[in-house]
């Protein structure tokens, strides 16, 4: 796959936020029969542009929520949340502009081929239909997958499809991409792939946002990241400041693990983890 | 970028699935044409064109073709499509894009409407061996067909609004018998005036019933009056669930 994959940023497109993300006080909360659920209990977040940021918690600890709250898919039942310096709830269509989204599970229409995607997604960006076909044929090239460009994407392996995904979140050049899980489901090989991917598109200027279920991951590719656990942001910081504070707090020989910093911060044992939280059950 | 270039280029999308999905618009027209074939071999000879008067000298055929366009229009295969993006997180991505929640809806619907025109003139094709004639002429023809487009745009829009509130295949799917209890509480085997008076009552209640006596005057030339009433209380409902359909994406959380 080329080096060049990913938003090369045109001059003077620069974003001049302080901050690529940042929340304040972000809550979430759901109607529910049984009364109201408490999803996400006042968020705060910064995430320097040009960062590669983590977000991690177990199972229904308020990632994926914070994330579509960040992303404009979700409503915010309170606080605030900009983008690229722009307000999602005040303005969503601009906050869209400046942000791609890669969801869980690779959201594409099957029944397309790769290119119909890449061509479409780029219309709905505002591009023209000669500069989307530019941009679609472009990125095919970037993510390796000019082959089977006029393939539909019901065909491809899963490997194709997370590049696919992350190609159609690059189509307008992004400030910040959103990643929710990149990896899940993919094998060793092409988990691989796509940290280097992330990796190229960080270097190009891009700010990304990142929730993962692999600890391993996290500690790859972030510069900073965060644990929610309860729908509250129980620790912040880089992943060798969080091991270091957890080895001096008890103590330790040894320099605890991006795992046992998890375990601690959401006061979970290895025993009670293995049954909810997969990426420390080994 | 504007709602009309976003309808347009989610449209055609929506159309390349259809065409790659010959398996779901084949029931769609042999469906019908298949109730067709057996209502007018069951009740044609009951029927004699040249001894009954509301079939104004054509074959029983022809009587039955409303319902059958009505039939063919009321598969709403679009919003089965919907609940697969939805499941499927390509609904996601598209409302992450800068593009009018409106046109996600509308796009669907316009691929609804040229689907639904090009299945009305292919049944109105198959049913010319039944002796079936327009008899308002090329006009009528035209006007039959636009007629079933705006219904098929409406119960589309209805089953959209299913989906796009209970994000449930299962839920979409049952919706769709909805519209069986209303195609049989209408004139669709006699006029109204010969129904027995429950029935005529339910049939007067039923909006279809107006839709399918517009088109059977256009079949039929059966009078301008019955087309206009037809065309209004398809546009009408069709405007209401296109309505809520916008509502719904703009608060779809």
């Amino acid at each position: 796959m080329s080096d060049h994959l990913v938003a090369q940023r045109r001059p003077g497109e620069s974003t001049t936020a302080s901050y690529a993300v940042e929340a304040e006080g972000l809550v979430k909360q759901y109607k529910s029969r049984s009364g109201t659920v408490d999803a996400v209990r006042g968020v705060d977040l910064r995430v320097a542009t040009g960062e590669v940021f983590g977000f991690l918690g177990p199972n229904g600890a308020g990632k994926s929520t914070t994330v579509r709250m960040l992303t404009t898919l979700l409503s915010i039942t309170a606080g605030t949340a900009r983008v690229a310096g722009v307000d999602v709830a005040a303005d969503p269509d601009r906050a869209r502009r400046s942000m791609g989204v890669a969801l869980q599970e690779a959201g594409l229409d099957v029944r397309q081929t790769g290119r119909e995607l890449l061509v479409l997604q780029a219309r709905l960006f505002g591009f023209a239909a000669k500069a989307a076909a530019d941009r679609a044929a472009e990125l095919l090239t970037l993510v390796g997958l000019d082959d089977a460009a006029d393939r539909r994407i019901k065909g491809y392996s899963g490997g194709m499809k997370r590049r696919l995904d992350l190609a159609s979140a690059l189509v307008h050049e992004p400030e910040v991409l959103f990643l929710d899980e990149p990896t899940t489901g993919l094998d060793p090989a092409s988990r691989l792939t796509v940290w280097d991917e992330v990796r190229r598109i960080n270097r190009n200027g891009t700010t990304v946002f990142l929730t993962t279920q692999y600890l391993e991951e996290a500690d790859q590719l972030c510069d900073r990241l965060a644990i929610i656990d309860g729908g509250l942001i129980v620790r912040e910081g880089t992943p060798q400041r969080l091991k270091d504070e957890l080895r001096d707090r008890l103590g330790l020989d040894a320099g605890p693990t991006l795992d046992e910093v998890f375990l601690d911060a959401t006061g979970r044992t290895r025993t009670k983890a293995a049954g909810d939280v997969q990426e420390v059950s080994a | 970028m504007s709602t009309l270039v976003g309808t347009g280029a989610l449209g055609q999308r929506a159309l390349r699935e259809a065409w790659r999905t010959p398996e779901a618009l084949f029931p769609t027209l042999f469906i019908p044409l298949f109730f067709l074939v057996v209502n007018v071999g069951q009740a044609g000879k009951i029927f004699p064109s040249d001894s009954t008067d509301f079939l104004q000298g054509q074959g029983y055929a022809a009587f039955q073709l409303p319902a059958t366009l009505l039939l063919a229009a009321s598969f709403g295969g679009s919003a089965m499509f919907l609940v697969e993006d939805i499941e499927g997180g390509y609904f996601d991505k598209l409302r992450a894009a800068p593009v009018s929640r409106t046109s996600i809806v509308l796009g669907r619907l316009y691929a609804e409407a040229v689907k639904g025109a090009g299945i009305a003139a292919l049944v109105v094709l198959l049913s010319l061996p039944f002796d079936v004639r327009v008899a308002t002429g090329v006009g009528g023809f035209l006007l039959l067909i636009v007629l079933t487009a705006i219904w098929s745009v409406a119960f589309s829009a209805f089953l959209q609004l299913v989906a796009l509130r209970t994000r449930s295949a299962a839920a979409t799917q049952s919706g769709s018998m909805l519209f069986f209890p209303l195609l049989f509480l209408t004139p669709n085997f006699v006029p109204r005036d010969l129904l027995t008076r429950p029935m005529e009552i339910a049939a007067t209640l039923n909006p279809v019933t107006y839709v399918m006596e517009g088109m059977r005057a256009l079949v039929l030339d059966d009078g301008w009056a019955k087309v206009g009433i037809g065309f209004a209380v398809a546009a009408v409902i069709c405007a209401a669930m296109v309505a809520l359909n916008v509502r719904t994406i703009r608060n779809y959380d």
